[in-house]
């Protein structure tokens, strides 16, 4: 006997599938503008010069008397790799276009790093 | 007449293509949502130091910041680091005697505060108004759903909700 519910359920899931589609072509615009306007944003001179953080914002983010705070700063395209923890805390970088820059955040008030 | 043999076949194959959908709509809700707090991050990080340049009438001193792109490795003070170093500052190799942390700048923004609390979804009344005034229009609904609290279901901007 054909059963009256599972064309039913057949309608409605071919439904779903195609609002779920559309729903995800939605979002993929949405993220794609977004990728956009995060490049332009930070990739504009004038935020480029403002789009720093302060050594106090750093000592503050990291708010604990025993911690050591190290910054790193490496041109696009370094790559990073960690070493799988029990093999030893290891860690690499490899630059192809230019210096890193490596350094530590001080621990006093003056603010400089 | 009416449906082929194979339709609980097909009710089956279907079930599974719309859990794939609504598992890929999910990950790119979080892909939208993460990219929304850097938006409105990076906003108020560069609205905030042009507020205090204007005040302070001078830049800060260049020592005294450190320009993003970075990345922060913390640990414990008493973790031995041994470092090396290439001549040309191209390659680095550090060795830890203890365990490290990793974090991207973004990460140094949001304990800030400059998301709002958006990224856990606490987020006050005066909060929300700035964090909406940061992003374009068709972003808005995504933020204040933000505010709510962690997405933990699929959330479709529009009215219609998926389970």
């Amino acid at each position: 006997r054909i059963d009256g519910a599972l064309v039913a359920r057949h309608k409605e899931l071919q439904r779903e599938v195609c609002d779920l589609t559309e729903a995800e072509e939605q979002l993929d615009q949405l993220v794609s503008k977004c990728n956009l306007q995060l490049r332009l944003l930070t990739e504009d001179p004038q935020n480029k010069k403002l789009g720093y953080v302060r050594c106090q914002d750093l000592r503050r983010s990291f708010d604990s008397p025993d911690q050591l705070v190290m910054v790193i700063r490496a041109p696009p395209e370094t790559q990073m790799q960690v070493s799988e923890p029990s093999e030893g805390y290891q860690v690499s970088l490899k630059s192809t276009r230019g210096p890193i820059d490596v350094f530590l955040c001080p621990e006093d008030n003056s603010g400089v790093c | 007449i009416g449906l082929p043999t194979n339709s609980a076949q097909e009710c089956q194959n279907l079930e599974v293509e719309r859990q794939r959908r609504l598992e890929r709509i999910k990950q790119k809700q979080s892909q939208l949502q993460e990219l929304i707090l850097q938006q409105i991050a990076f906003k108020n990080l560069v609205q905030r130091n042009r507020q205090t340049e204007q005040q302070a009438n001078r830049p800060p001193p260049p020592n005294s910041i450190i320009h993003l792109p970075f990345i922060i490795v913390n640990t414990s003070k008493k973790t031995v680091i041994d470092c090396s170093i290439s001549n040309d500052k191209f390659e680095y190799l550090f060795n830890f005697d203890s365990m490290f942390e990793i974090h991207d700048d973004i990460e140094v923004l949001k304990r800030m505060g400059m998301a709002c609390g958006l990224e856990v979804g606490k987020c006050s009344p005066e909060d929300l108004k700035v964090a909406r005034s940061l992003v374009p229009k068709a972003l808005e609904p995504y933020v204040i759903e933000m505010a709510k609290g962690p997405i933990s279901n699929v959330y479709i901007s529009g009215g219609s909700s998926a389970n």
